[in-house]
């Protein structure tokens, strides 16, 4: 069956998610497989701006609203401009990053298209008409290839960083959608509140910097970690000890309980390296860690691990980095 | 006000896992089974609106899950919860989130309910699709990642977790939540509660009773699992002493240039 691939397109006031940029490159590498086009829907407020940034990436329409009711009614608008583009673009894949709004858009638009979901996909083939989803579940410890049945929609979350993002221009078409009508908003968006100042989320970031209650208080948070993460290209994590502290918001936990990443590169400090935390970001592609004692569970399956204080290590690391960079600027 | 949480009864984090190679599904049995971590706080959650809001509000707790889960179900009751119905039939094996969605809608329905609260994700399958997908087969808005919820007259605000912050959500009853951590530590039960527990009902509803008119198990699932794998355990770490500050960043800097991280 040939089938389209559409791309939910998450972005802030139109400056585009980085897994965003994935999700398009693996739709192209994925249409071509299937014989269908790349499409990518993009709504809300800066929709227009964002179809110039995915403007660079090789998909065949971006599909765009900046209907108002987007960003004033919480999913119900997102989710009717999702299906109208689906029901005209014929049987589909739906691409969407799993974040924390990605999967909240994926398990409705399943149920609206009435598909099947695969969550955490790190990796999609195509077996002769199928296509197939690999994830790894049960905290990291199983690869699960999941394969959609013959239906004429399927969904699929994305882990960020599971896949590259390379850029070519092909000069999609931009197309406008027509507002579905008769539809009606349960929720209202009554006010917006940023707590934290990092744009990337945690769960994108390709560079995390973790820090727990080796770390002693709140501020190491915002003198150690974040010079560190800002000259990695990165962001700053936390245990579930350091959230429970109330030294970070649990929106930056690490865990069973919290977040899962999978950057390329994993950094803590202070850590202990709990089979709870462990779970939540195990599959990263390099693990580092800095601890006081070299008989923490960490070592059991970090990469390298320093013993030391991280006090002393952080600051010394930051600025080597920096020099490099500068160096290399 | 009726307020159902729903359970999903997991593997412990801690025990070893097994999937049979036969029906590529996790092994259930001879494992511990325990409340995924996240429904605790929804438990948590929906016991703390029912002290504030007194009267005749109610928390029911929903499990599709084989009856032999009834153990790990009157744990939430220990906890405070009033009943628990538990939707367990061999029909339902091998559902997918599809599948289940779908049938714990139709199950939902006929034990009604003007608020439904649902952890965020569920800790095997890292899917957090489920809850979403019941919203849209109930009909009902779905606040995601609430905290701070507060409810009168059938009106409802909270706080939305995002990424980067929160936004103030406001709706009507009946609905669906998820909820953070931000809900408060989930409670242990009590003496008195887990002596309580014992009496309360734990209804246990069968295919039969929900008329579906679409098929569920292995064979309504919209997806279907080809393979499972080991996924090869990461290495012992190279563990480097750090005499001083600037050793140890050295160390570290140099395994970063080494692995092309620089
Ligand atoms: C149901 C459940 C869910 C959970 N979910 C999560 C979760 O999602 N995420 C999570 O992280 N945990 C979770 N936990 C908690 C987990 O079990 C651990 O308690 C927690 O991860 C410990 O955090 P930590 O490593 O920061 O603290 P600790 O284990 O106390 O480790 C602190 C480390 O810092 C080191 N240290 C101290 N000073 C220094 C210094 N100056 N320099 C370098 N190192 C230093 C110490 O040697 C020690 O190893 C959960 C637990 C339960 C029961
Ligand atoms: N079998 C189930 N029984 C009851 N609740 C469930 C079940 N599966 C999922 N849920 C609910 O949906 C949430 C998300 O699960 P999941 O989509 O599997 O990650 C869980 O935290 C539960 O509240």
């Amino acid at each position: 069956m040939t089938r389209n691939v559409i791309i939910f397109v998450e972005h802030k006031a139109g400056h585009t998610r980085k897994v965003t940029f994935e999700l398009a490159t693996e739709a192209r590498a994925l249409a071509d497989q299937i014989g269908g086009r790349a499409l990518a829907v993009a709504l809300g407020n800066g929709a227009s701006t964002v179809a110039q940034a995915l403007g660079k990436y090789p998909l065949d329409e971006i599909h765009i609203s900046e209907d108002p009711d987007v960003d004033r009614f919480l999913l119900d608008p997102t989710v009717d401009y999702l299906e109208a583009v689906a029901r005209s673009a014929g049987p589909s894949i739906v691409l969407v990053g799993n974040t924390m709004m990605g999967r909240d858009v994926a398990g409705r638009i399943a149920a609206r298209l009435q598909a099947g979901l695969t969550s955490d996909v790190t990796g999609i083939r195509v077996e002769g008409a199928r296509v197939e989803c690999i994830a790894p579940k049960l905290g990291g410890n199983t690869i699960t290839t999941c394969a959609f049945k013959e239906a004429p929609y399927g969904v699929v979350t994305i882990r960020p960083n599971a896949f590259a993002a390379a850029s070519l221009e092909t000069g999609a078409q931009v197309v406008q959608i027509a507002k579905p009508a008769g539809k009606s908003y349960a929720l209202t968006i009554e006010a917006e509140v940023e707590e934290a100042s990092d744009e990337m989320g945690l769960e994108e970031a390709p560079v995390v910097i973790a820090g727990g209650r080796g770390l002693g208080g709140p501020e190491p948070f915002d003198t150690l970690l974040k010079p560190l993460a800002q000259a990695l290209g990165g962001t700053v994590g936390a245990s579930r000890a350091a959230a429970d502290a109330g030294w970070v918001p649990y929106s930056l936990q690490i865990g069973q309980t919290g977040k899962v990443v999978s950057p390329q590169l994993y950094l803590c400090a202070g850590i202990s390296g709990a089979i709870q935390h462990k779970v939540g970001m195990q599959t990263a592609g390099t693990i580092v860690a800095i601890n006081k004692d070299g008989s923490v569970p960490i070592g059991e399956f970090a990469d390298l691990l320093v013993v030391g204080d991280a006090f002393k290590i952080l600051p010394e690391l930051t600025q080597l980095v920096q020099e490099s960079k500068a160096a290399h600027a | 006000m009726k307020i159902v949480v729903t359970v999903k009864l997991v593997p412990d984090t801690n025990a070893v896992k097994r999937i049979d190679p036969a029906t590529k599904r996790l092994v259930r049995t001879g494992v511990e089974t325990v409340i995924n971590p996240f429904d605790e706080y929804a438990i948590e959650a929906a016991l703390a609106l029912k002290e504030k809001l007194g009267g005749d509000t109610t928390v029911t707790i929903f499990t599709m899950a084989a009856e032999s889960g009834k153990e790990v179900v009157r744990k939430a009751l220990a906890m405070g919860a009033d009943d628990a119905v538990m939707l367990s039939d061999a029909g339902l094996e091998g559902s997918d989130v599809w599948a289940s969605a779908y049938a714990m809608a139709q199950a939902l329905k006929k034990i009604g309910f003007d608020l439904i609260i649902c952890g965020a994700l569920a800790e095997d399958g890292n899917t957090g699709g489920l809850p979403n997908a019941l919203s849209e087969y109930l009909g009902v808005p779905a606040l995601t990642n609430a905290r701070h919820i507060e409810i009168s007259d059938a009106k409802v605000k909270a706080q939305r977790e995002t990424d980067s912050g929160y936004q103030v959500v406001t709706g009507a009853l009946p609905m669906l939540m998820t909820v953070t951590m931000a809900v408060g530590e989930p409670r242990y039960a009590s003496l008195k509660g887990i002596m309580g527990a014992k009496r309360k009902t734990t209804a246990v509803m069968a295919l039969s009773e929900l008329g579906l008119e679409k098929a569920v198990g292995t064979g309504g699932a919209k997806t279907e699992v080809v393979e499972i794998a080991a996924r090869p355990a990461r290495g012992k770490a190279r563990v480097e002493e750090a005499a001083d500050g600037p050793a140890g960043a050295k160390i570290i800097f140099d395994f970063l240039k080494e692995r092309k991280l620089l």
